[in-house]
Order: structure tokens, then C-alpha cells, then sequence
């Protein structure tokens, strides 16, 4: 569904991802891993319109995306869930989900209300006042309002408490379940690894290894680098 | 008792007019983080033009003032493609800087086109309506509940409305508002056609009200900011509430301290608040 | 007469273009004056004045000094009622220009940096509308001022609106300008003799547009009448906003605006009953023959009534023409200036002079005019009275004051 050859990106004079070749097939879980700094995010952000590529392309369900403004790309399928949640705190939590289906007609938020009661409770509160975990819970929603192909999320567990983190973590696993395309970056890597059909671990702007997720979780040098044990 | 009402209903009139400076200064500042001095300049555009078809060509003056809005909107959007657009990424200073060009343009343009006389707006709305002592001349009146509707269809459209929801978005978020599938690109020259349309009927309002002449916009846009400042920056309520308690406040002082030091006084309610609430009124902390 | 000739042409200012018998020459004067910003109002229509005055003085023959006869050329400059502004316009016309005789003068402000340095400058400086009176009691021996000083006509209307009964005044006006203060402190002295009292000073400035909050105090206190003293436009806004308050006392007022002046601002309804206490200056009731032909003129030629006050431009560059004849040369200033004030009154002149002595000019340089009473009947400004005014006691008055 997703496919990236050769893709290099930067900020300024700096190029942080030195041409990564990636796939996220139909159906899929992908993760990132590794360190801060490596790239992940970048990636994202490059799929995403964000952020310019340098070289290389950007292909989705078989058309070239590479460089297209943000809103084409939302319009084509592909939706983010930012890190740091993003969420329009001046605004409320029903006009932040209104927002999240504005590429498209129509919008369903009462099923999304189903699927995340806390957010109906605060429906007319504004999303900044929220908790962390509310505000990451609204970020997912929102990104699902505009009924995205492809779903990726950057850092969801970034700056949250252990419990919420696992429930971020189950939410997750739920929309994988109802047959959701994803791609993750978290640098909580045993959450990612589990949750991840496939996964690719980023070292300084390059892929060094690709596997399923349970194969890399075992792997010694990850086990040894990113799980800490 | 009466008069400090009758003072009330005076600022009241010039307090709608600042809150339309300002709502068009702070829906600019909030997308695009400009200073947008020429806005000044641009409202009394407006005004001027509004008087050239009222006066010169026999327009009737609600048909003048649509022709006016329409051309306000065309100018706004060329303002944002042609001045601020081609230094969106470059260093804040630049927009400074052909923010103050621009003001210094629209200033001789206006001068050009319209020449140097103070021209007032002509209307024949010169009825006073009094109940119990407090006066209220029409075109007042007029001025409060055109202010009072463009406030309200102002408020509705960014509240209600799927594209007044994206400015927001990008007011707030500029990146998240490209990740809801919002085109950044669009909303600037939405904005710049609703503020400068926003200008020109301030414009007209202040062209019939007292009059326009080389120096009024300046001024105009002076009381803008303060408004903004005392407000919130980027802020609409406090744009709303900001300008009427300027207008108010002038009034006041005019009136119950000395006309003199009217703006003066202004001025120091705006410190004064800005001491005690360094957001502004509305603004967040 | 070939001599003659050259000497003549020695001077930048002067052109030979005349035959082997009579010499027709140029004179080229100067005018120094508001023709943009709030001030315009006065400056533009003085300016044009000027201009039109020379050209019926060319067309009458031109100025007859000896054997020559000179044709005045007029170079016009925008000092935006200036100081700053008007100091550099007569600079250049002195320096660069050559010119030795400079009129126009609207406003206070720029006249009053002009006159701070003309004594020293090898010319001569008539000024117009300017009323501020500090500029005619500093025994400037070349300059000459067409318009009465404010306080002379403040006293004037002083005596008149205290003659209407009124006791309780409300003032309002550009009071931090100092010859519309010398106006009101001269009214409030003739007022006060009859045992009135002026119970408000409220005042605007020449940019303010909004005069409520000023006029809704003044309400409150429940005046007898009103006293408007300022420019045109801020006045016009005064009295529209008084009847848009509901303010239905007698309104007075100091402005000397045409009735096109005020109608841009008021309607004929709102300013219906205001009453100007001023100079004479131009109007159609109370003018004479040279009055009616100037308004007829100047209409046609600039597509716009004159303003009131415009005349007083007019009528310099006449006194300067006469005052060359007399003196019998243009190079000599100094004969001129005092010729200046050895002038009678000349049939040409547009306002209604008040010799002191027979002249014209008093020994301090200052013309005086009758003043009026007119008021706003209809959409017209109508002349109904002469307001006692004394020439003679006040120009022996202000050769006491320095």
C-alpha cells in the first residue's frame, strides 16, 4: 500500500534520513524503532507533506505522493496522529473531532464518541483542558475521523503515565483489529514490537534491520539497544 | 446618571468601530503571526472609495458599500499574495518591513486616487432618537447594529462554519490543521479577504460618522493594536470586548476627566490591564 | 534705457522682454501656504487668490514703476501649515528663488516661524489668515497682516452674545491653539462685564472628528448657549454632534467656514441657527462691488466658491501693487514695506477695511475689518449685523503689547 525507495530528508543544512527503503502493505501493523533522533519522526513528517523529501518517492496504493501538499495527501487516505497529541486546545473536543473529518462529507461522531466514552463526557470542554490521556485519546480519534486507508501514529505513548500508556496501547491494538492499515513510531519499543506485524529499527538516518515484530524482539541488539534487558 | 450613560452610548458607537480594526488585525495576526499596519490605510480605502461612487458617481450608498466590500476582499487577497506571501518564510523582520511599506502605499495610493481633502461619507440618516434624557443620532445607531451583525455573522462563521472552523485550526495549529487535510495555503487569503472586508466597513463607518483624510488610518490602526494588546493578541473575543471597552473608556475619560489627555487615558487603562492581566483581557494564560 | 535695462536684468528675478521704449518686465512673487492636510481649507483658496490677483493686475496693465511696467509670476509653495515646513518653502523662495515678496500665510504656526527670521531677509512678508496676534506686535517693519488679530474680534463678539441675554456660555474649541484662546479670553472679558459667565472650557484638537463626549458634558450642565471656536471641520463636527445630542440652546461660534466647508461635514437642517462672530471677510450680502466680481471670478475660475477668509490673500497682492507704485521700485524692500504702511485703502480691495489714522495698515502693520454677525439661515450664511468693534482703541492697544 505504502511504498518508500530511496528516501532522504532533512531540516536546513542537515539530512537526517539518508534514502530508506520501507513498505507498509494492506491490513498491516508497521513499527519504527530506535533511537532519538534517528529519523523516524522525520519520515512521518516526509510522508505526511510536512516536512519536503530530498531524493527518492513516496508511492501510495500505486501513485507517486512524494512532495504533495498536506492536504492531498489526507485527501488521498493517509492520516497522522502527531506527537505531542496536536490537539487544537482553544477549540472543543467536538469541534477538534469535527476538524478531524474536514477533508471529507459527513462526519460520524457519535460511533467515535461510542469508541471513546471519556471524550463524550467532555464533548463541549476545550481540548486543552483535557488530560494527558484524554488529549491523546482525542488525537486518536480525530485522526480517525477523516476514516483514513492508512493510520500513522507518532509517539502516542510520549509524556504519558504507565497506566495511560497501556491503554493508548490497547486502543491501538483495537484499531489494528477493525482491519486499520497502520504505521507507528514509539520510542517505547516492547509496545511497539508487540503490537507490530512487522517492524524497522532506525540507526542515525538508515535502516538497519527489518523483521516481524516478535523476530525483533528477540534480536539480540535490539533486546540489547532498545528493550533494556 | 444620564450623562455617564449618554457617555456610554457615545463609546459605544467608536467602540464597534475599533472592534472591526481589530477582529481584521487579530484574524491576521493569529494565521500569520503579521503585524498588519497597512490595515489602517486599506479601511480608509474603502471609505474613500465608498465616497468617490456615493458622491462623485451617484451610487446609492448600501450599493456603494457592497461595490466597496467586494473590492476590499480583491485587494486583501492580492495584499497576501503579493506582499506578505513571498516573505511567509523568510524572517520575521521582513514582514515587518513590507508591512510598513505597504502601509506607506496604500497611504499614497489613497492620496493619489482621492487627493488630500478630509472627505465625509454623505447619508441622510440625520434623525436623533432620546429616551429619558440619552440621545441616539441614526447613523449612530446604524453604525452600533452594523458593527453589532458583522460581529455576530463574524462569530458564526468561525464557529459554525467548516472553513471559519479551519482558520481556527490554523490560528492554533498550523501543522496539525495540514494533518486534518486543511489547505494552509487557502485560509490566508480567506483571511485576508474577510479583515480587509472587515477594514472597509469600519472605514465607511468612520467615513460617515467623522470623515477620512490623509493620517486618519494611521491612527485607526494605532487603536487597533492597543485593542489587540488590551484584548488578547489573536484573540476575537477579546477583540470585541477589547475595542468597546476602549471606545467606552474614551468616552469616559473624555468626558469625566479631560478631552485633552482622552487618548492618553486610553492608553493607560491598556498598561493597567496589561499589568494586572498580561494576556490581555481574553487571551490565554 | 539700455542701461537701465541691464541693471534690470542683473537681478535673477527680473526679465527683459520689452521693447526699445517702455520695458515690459517680470516680477516673480512668492506664495508660502497650506495647500495640503487639515489647513488646505484657508491655504488653497488663499493661494489661488493670489493667483488670480495677478493675473487681473497683469491684465490691467501690470505694475508701473517709472518707466517700466512689470507682470507678476507667481511661484506657489505647499508649507502644510508647517513651521517646519514653511520656514524651508521661504527659504527657497528667497535663496533659490530670488523672490522678495511673499504672501499667503493661512495658519499661526508657520507664520508665526516665518516673521521669527523675515526681519532679517532682504524682503517683504504679507500675511493672510493668520490670526494669532504675537505676530504684528513685534514691530516687524516688512511685514503686514491683512486679517485682525483673534482677540480683536473675540471682544468684538464678546459684547454681542452677551447683548443676546445669555448668561451662562459653554466654551469649545482648538483652545491649545493660542489665537483661538486669545479669542476666547477676549470674549470672556467682554462677556463677564455684563456679569456673564463662561462656565465650561472644553476643547479639541484640529485632528479630533468626535466631539460627544466634550458636548455631553457641557450638556449636563445646562448652558444658555455655546460658543464653538475652531477650524472649519472639527467646528462643523461640533455642531452636527450638538444636535445629535439633542442640544437645542443657541449656538455661537469662530470659524470663518464657506457654507461648502460645512455642508461636507453637516447637514443645512443641523446647522440651521449657528451663528459665526467673526471678521467681515467675504460674504454676498454685506460685500461691496469689488466683493461681488471677486466671488463671480474666483467661482468661475476654480469650479468652487471662495472661501471667506480667501480674500485677505487678494487683497495683499493689490496692497503690494500699489505699494510698489508708491515706492517706485521693486529692489528697494525697505521702500516698499514703508510705503506699505503709508497705503489708504484701494478701491480693489475685496474685505471691508477700518483705516486706523486713514491707513490701512496701523503703524504695527495690522489692517483691521468691521466685524459680523452671520448666521446660518436656510443653508446660507447671512450677514445680520456689525459687531461693535473699535479699530482705533484696539490698534493703540497692540502697539502696547510686545
Amino acid at each position: 500500500m505504502l511504498e518508500i525507495r530511496g528516501l532522504r530528508t532533512g531540516y536546513g543544512a542537515i539530512e537526517v534520513v539518508h534514502g530508506i527503503d520501507l513498505d507498509v502493505n494492506e491490513g498491516e501493523c508497521v513499527a519504527l524503532i530506535g533511537a532519538n533522533g534517528a529519523g523516524k519522526s522525520s519520515t512521518l513528517k516526509t510522508i505526511c507533506g510536512l516536512l519536503p523529501a530530498r531524493d527518492g518517492q513516496i508511492r501510495f496504493d500505486g501513485h507517486d505522493i512524494t512532495n504533495r501538499k498536506g492536504h492531498a495527501i489526507v485527501q488521498a487516505g493517509i492520516t497522522m496522529c502527531p506527537e505531542g497529541r496536536q490537539v487544537f486546545p482553544g477549540m472543543s473536543v467536538m469541534q477538534n473531532l469535527r476538524l478531524g473529518a474536514y477533508a471529507r462529507k459527513g462526519a460520524d461522531i457519535e460511533e467515535m464518541l461510542d469508541m471513546f466514552p471519556i471524550l463524550r463526557e467532555r464533548a463541549g470542554q476545550a481540548a486543552g483542558t483535557l488530560s494527558g490521556g484524554e488529549q491523546e485519546m482525542l488525537a486518536i480519534a480525530r485522526a480517525l475521523m477523516s476514516r483514513p486507508r492508512l493510520c500513522i501514529f507518532d509517539e502516542p505513548s510520549l509524556g504519558l503515565a504507565p497506566k495511560i500508556v497501556a491503554e493508548v496501547a490497547q486502543t491501538i491494538a483495537r484499531i489494528k483489529a477493525m482491519g486499520m492499515t497502520i504505521l507507528l513510531v514509539e520510542q517505547n519499543s516492547l509496545m511497539a514490537l508487540r503490537l507490530a506485524d512487522r517492524a524497522y529499527l532506525f540507526e542515525a538516518g538508515e535502516i538497519v534491520l527489518e523483521g516481524t515484530g516478535t523476530e525483533l524482539q528477540t534480536h539480540p541488539e535490539v533486546v540489547k539497544a532498545y528493550l533494556g534487558h | 446618571m444620564t450623562e455617564i450613560l449618554q457617555q456610554i452610548i457615545n463609546g459605544i458607537a467608536i467602540g464597534g468601530v475599533y472592534v472591526l480594526i481589530a477582529l481584521g488585525l487579530t484574524i491576521v495576526f493569529g494565521i500569520l503571526g503579521i503585524a498588519h499596519f497597512a490595515h489602517g490605510s486599506v479601511s480608509m480605502f474603502g471609505g474613500y472609495l465608498t465616497f468617490f461612487l456615493v458622491a462623485q458617481q451617484g451610487y446609492p450608498l448600501i450599493l456603494a458599500i457592497l461595490v466597496a466590500l467586494v473590492v476590499g476582499m480583491v485587494l486583501g487577497v492580492l495584499i497576501e499574495l503579493l506582499a506578505y506571501r513571498p516573505v511567509r518564510n523568510a524572517n520575521h523582520i521582513n514582514a515587518f518591513i513590507v508591512a510598513l511599506g505597504l502601509t506607506m502605499m496604500v497611504e499614497g495610493i489613497n492620496l493619489q486616487f482621492f487627493g488630500a481633502e478630509q472627505v465625509v461619507i454623505p447619508t441622510d440618516a440625520g434623525r436623533v432618537f432620546s429616551i429619558g434624557g440619552v440621545t441616539l443620532p441614526e447613523l449612530r445607531l446604524y453604525v452600533i447594529l452594523a458593527a453589532a451583525a458583522l460581529i455576530l455573522a463574524m462569530t458564526i462563521f468561525v464557529e459554525k462554519t467548516k472553513t471559519g472552523q479551519a482558520i481556527r485550526a490554523v490560528a492554533e495549529n498550523r501543522d496539525a490543521a495540514i494533518l486534518m487535510g486543511i489547505n494552509v495555503q487557502m485560509i490566508p487569503l480567506i483571511v485576508f479577504a474577510i479583515s480587509t472586508a472587515l477594514g472597509v466597513a469600519a472605514g465607511v463607518m468612520v467615513g460617515s460618522l467623522f470623515a477620512i483624510a490623509p493620517g486618519v488610518g494611521e491612527g485607526l490602526v494605532v487603536k487597533g493594536f492597543a485593542v489587540l494588546i488590551l484584548g488578547g493578541l489573536g484573540s476575537i473575543p477579546g477583540a470585541v470586548v477589547g475595542g468597546i471597552v476602549l471606545g467606552v473608556t474614551e468616552a469616559l475619560a473624555a468626558g469625566f476627566i479631560s478631552s485633552a489627555y482622552k487618548d492618553v487615558i486610553a492608553f493607560v487603562v491598556m498598561i493597567a490591564v496589561l499589568l494586572l492581566r498580561p494576556q490581555g483581557l481574553m487571551g490565554r494564560a | 534705457m539700455k542701461i537701465r535695462a541691464l541693471l534690470g536684468c542683473s537681478a535673477a528675478t527680473l526679465m527683459l522682454v520689452g521693447g526699445a521704449h517702455a520695458a515690459e518686465k517680470t516680477l516673480t512673487i512668492g506664495v508660502a501656504d497650506a495647500l495640503t492636510g487639515g489647513a488646505a481649507v484657508y491655504g488653497l483658496p488663499q493661494a489661488n487668490s493670489v493667483e488670480m490677483a495677478a493675473d487681473e493686475i497683469n491684465a490691467a496693465g501690470g505694475i508701473a514703476v517709472g518707466d517700466d511696467t512689470y507682470m507678476l509670476d507667481v511661484i506657489v509653495y505647499d508649507d502644510k501649515a508647517n513651521p517646519t515646513e514653511a520656514t524651508n518653502a521661504v527659504r527657497k523662495l528667497i535663496d533659490r528663488d530670488g523672490v522678495r515678496y511673499i504672501l499667503g500665510f493661512c495658519c499661526s504656526g508657520a507664520t508665526g516661524a516665518v516673521a521669527s527670521f523675515i526681519e532679517y531677509e532682504d524682503a517683504v512678508m504679507l500675511v493672510g489668515n493668520a490670526a494669532e496676534r504675537s505676530i504684528t506686535t513685534q514691530g516687524i517693519s516688512n511685514l503686514v497682516r491683512t486679517r485682525p488679530p483673534a482677540d480683536y474680534t473675540g471682544a468684538a463678539a464678546g459684547a454681542f452674545v452677551a447683548k443676546q441675554g445669555h448668561k451662562r456660555i459653554a466654551v469649545l474649541g482648538a483652545l491649545e491653539t493660542s489665537f483661538y484662546a486669545s479669542y476666547v479670553e477676549a470674549f470672556e472679558e467682554e462677556f463677564k462685564k455684563s456679569g456673564g459667565e463662561v462656565i465650561a472650557h472644553e476643547v479639541f484638537a484640529s485632528k479630533d472628528r468626535d466631539m460627544s463626549p466634550q458636548l455631553t458634558k457641557i450638556r449636563e450642565m445646562q448652558p444658555d448657549a455655546l460658543l464653538v471656536v475652531g477650524y472649519v471641520e472639527p467646528a462643523a463636527f461640533a455642531y452636527r454632534q450638538a444636535t445629535e445630542l439633542g442640544m437645542d440652546v443657541p449656538r455661537y461660534g469662530f470659524t470663518s467656514g464657506s457654507e461648502e466647508q460645512f455642508l461636507r461635514v453637516a447637514s443645512s437642517e443641523q446647522m440651521e441657527g449657528v451663528w459665526d462672530l467673526r471678521p467681515t471677510e467675504l460674504t454676498l450680502q454685506s460685500t461691496t462691488d469689488a466683493g461681488l466680481a471677486y466671488h463671480a471670478n474666483y467661482s468661475e475660475r476654480f469650479g468652487d466658491a471662495p472661501s471667506p477668509s480667501s480674500p485677505y490673500a487678494y487683497d495683499q497682492a493689490w496692497a503690494l501693487k500699489h505699494a510698489i507704485e508708491a515706492a517706485g521700485s521693486v529692489e528697494d524692500t525697505e521702500a516698499v514695506a514703508a510705503a506699505l504702511r503709508e497705503l489708504e485703502v484701494f478701491p480693489e480691495a475685496v474685505m471691508q477695511y477700518l483705516p486706523v489714522e486713514g491707513k490701512m495698515f496701523d503703524q504695527n502693520g495690522q489692517a483691521y475689518t468691521a466685524n459680523g454677525a452671520f448666521q446660518w439661515q436656510e443653508g446660507h450664511w447671512v450677514f445680520v449685523e456689525e459687531l461693535p468693534s473699535d479699530q482705533e482703541a484696539y490698534s493703540r492697544f497692540l502697539s502696547t503689547v510686545n
